[in-house]
């Protein structure tokens, strides 16, 4: 590949995305504008920009590899997804805007009024912005080194120096606009060259026939019932718990434009996924080769130059390389935002100078981690953050919005049961996977099993906790779930 | 496949309306009430607006599970008549077998669907909360 094709996108994508990161921070001024954006933007922009921070180098890379590395599997990453998004809907979007808190954190502390509960959240929080920013690196080494030749540390280097300058100048009302930018960045950046390989294959003869490239060993109906019940499980729970979706949501005006929000990101997942999808099965039949773990990834990156020769394949190269940085950086710029948040808040006393330190901190912690380890495959990578997310987060949320019962021992007892049930799994499943193939499956795929689990301890804890319910239990529960036009009214 | 869903998220929203239109909103708000004041006997629920507030959270909850398990329950038995209709697996369209293009697009439209239905129902189950406290 051309490598000055990588480096004009590569470069293109960083300063527009610092440009429109500096034009915000001339709007965002005291300290309330820059953890939450004042919550003045309004639902189609918040809906892109949710759109275009969760849509990350899983989503760009990760899900067309999956499908050309197992088949029909690789369809369910993206449905859990986009489905995901409905449990938040149903469950989470518009009581937690009412909650009036900027981070889970601050949920936590509200609803259970404990220190000790807050702590442990704000940990969990951080652990998981870490582990998910790491394959956002890793995707940036990959798609540095296929597209420039240059060493793989140099992509994650660069993501991360970018991510750290843009949040801590700017903060989150100039994210606002970068991510929403990026989402139409990359949705463009996808569908324009899915269009043009489409019309371009209809007359060429694919790598595979279509019985050899879409065997039904590989179809959806040899479904491995655990191990996609226990995906599913994971993406759909465990985007209740990401701290980065979570936080954008508090800049919705009210309640019930969460709600708006979240049906128009819906929306806009939907028509997004369709394209990662198409990429992956043009792969089956057409690039073959790549289905080898680790350069699956690079499949979206490699197609277009492959199948559509001279400079409209160099063109489209460039745009699918642009996608993916800008899903490398809105993804990860938007975790260290809300980890800024929470790390400022609790250990530097929420001033604008601890959110810059903060900001810095959140996205070098993560740079050691990519550069120490190697990539297996980002789907998959994300997939555990979110049963990791499932098990401690999603339980203390989903009791503490809908149980009145809940305590501050009860879902410091579940976040830990979760943590290191869910925790161990996935460690487990990585280090003895071969060894015991027996329980294969349910350390490599926990949440199945882990999130119940937490959610039954955290129950009987809460159960059991003799200091009883937190005193101020029925009025946040008011809170939460009256309309914020009839709290008006009951005050005035 | 779909129209299935429709029916089953719709029997909720359409449900609604008519109880809030016909009967008088202090008569339907005491019958819906009382049973959730007896049920939560821990709680102190003395005046009414926490028991207008408890059959609001109520009904909300009861909304979001009954959409949830419509959708999860709809997807099963939509992916489960994929996998077992194997001529799907063999019917061709642009060269990619109709079983994975149905699983890889059909799933969507009935997540918008739900998310759709229960927008409506949530906001008129607040409505209905709200012009029950204003009356007072």
């Amino acid at each position: 590949m051309n490598p000055a094709i990588g480096y004009t996108a590569i470069v293109a994508v960083a300063v527009a995305s610092a440009l429109i990161g500096f034009y915000g921070l001339r709007v965002s001024r005291t300290t309330s504008d820059f953890y939450v954006a004042s919550r003045t933007v309004r639902p189609w922009w918040n809906a892109s920009a949710i759109g275009g921070e969760y849509l990350s180098a899983a989503s760009f890379l990760g899900i067309a590899g999956l499908i050309l590395l197992t088949g029909s599997a690789g369809l369910w990453f993206p449905i859990g997804y986009t489905a995901g998004y409905l449990m938040l809907l149903l469950f989470v979007a518009a009581p937690l805007r009412r909650s009036g808190a900027y981070t889970i954190p601050d949920f936590t502390e509200a609803r259970l009024e404990s220190v000790w509960a807050r702590r442990v959240t704000s940990t969990l929080v951080i652990v998981i912005g870490w582990f998910y920013i790491v394959p956002q690196l890793q995707g940036a080494a990959l798609t540095v080194r296929i597209t420039t030749g240059l060493p793989s540390w140099a992509g994650s280097l660069a993501v991360a120096v970018i991510v750290a300058v843009v949040v801590a100048a700017g903060g989150m009302r100039s994210i606002t606009f970068v991510q929403a930018f990026q989402f139409w960045l990359k949705l463009t950046a996808l569908a324009v060259p899915v269009v043009v390989l489409l019309i371009m294959v209809g007359g060429v003869e694919p790598e595979l026939p279509p019985i050899q490239a879409f065997p039904a060993a590989a179809g959806p109906g040899d479904l491995d019932v655990y191990r996609t019940v226990s995906l599913m499980v994971a993406l759909l729970l465990g985007t209740l718990g990401l701290p980065h979706v979570l936080v954008r949501f508090y800049t919705n005006p009210d309640g019930t434009a969460a709600r708006r929000t979240t049906v128009i990101v819906l929306v806009l997942l939907s028509v997004f996924y369709l394209f990662p999808t198409a990429f992956g099965l043009l792969g089956r039949a057409f690039a073959p080769d790549l289905a080898a773990s680790g350069e699956a990834d690079a499949l979206v990156l490699l197609l277009p130059g492959r199948l559509v020769p001279g400079p409209v394949g160099d063109l489209l190269t460039a745009f699918v390389i642009a996608g993916a940085f800008a899903a490398f950086l809105s993804t990860s710029s938007g975790l260290v935002v809300s980890l800024a948040g929470v790390i400022s808040q609790d250990l530097i006393g929420g001033s604008v100078r601890g959110f810059r330190i903060a900001a810095v901190a959140s996205s070098f912690v993560p740079l050691l981690v990519a550069l120490a380890t190697e990539s297996a495959g980002l789907a998959g990578s994300v997939g555990l953050v979110f049963a990791f997310t499932a098990s401690t987060l999603c339980p203390m949320l989903l009791l503490g919005i809908w149980w009145r019962g809940l305590t501050a021992r009860g879902a410091i007892a579940g976040m830990l049961t979760g943590a290191v049930l869910s925790g161990a799994a996935i460690l487990g499943g990585s280090l003895l996977g071969a060894a015991a193939p027996g329980i294969r499956p349910f350390l490599e795929q926990p949440a199945a099993w882990t999130v119940p689990l937490a959610m039954l301890v955290t129950v009987l804890a809460s159960r059991a906790d003799r200091r009883g319910v937190p005193r101020g239990a029925d009025a946040f529960l008011t809170r939460l779930h009256v309309p914020e036009a009839a709290r008006r009214h009951r005050q005035g | 496949m779909s129209d299935e869903v429709e029916a089953r998220g719709g029997g909720v929203p359409d449900a609604a309306p008519p109880r809030v239109r016909v009967t008088a909103p202090r008569a339907d708000a005491a019958a819906s009430a009382r049973p959730t004041a007896h049920a939560g006997t821990d709680a102190p629920t003395s005046d009414i607006s926490g028991v207008y507030v408890r059959s609001l959270i109520r009904s909300q909850l009861r909304l979001g599970v009954v959409m949830a398990v419509g959708f999860v329950v709809a997807t099963a038995v939509f992916v489960l008549a994929i996998a077992f209709t194997p001529v799907l697996d063999e019917t061709f369209v642009a060269g990619v077998p109709l079983s994975w293009l149905l699983l890889g697009v059909g799933v969507y439209p009935l997540a918008i669907t739900v998310g759709g239905l229960y927008v409506r129902a949530a906001t008129r189950n607040e409505a209905r909360y709200r012009s029950l406290t204003e009356d007072e």
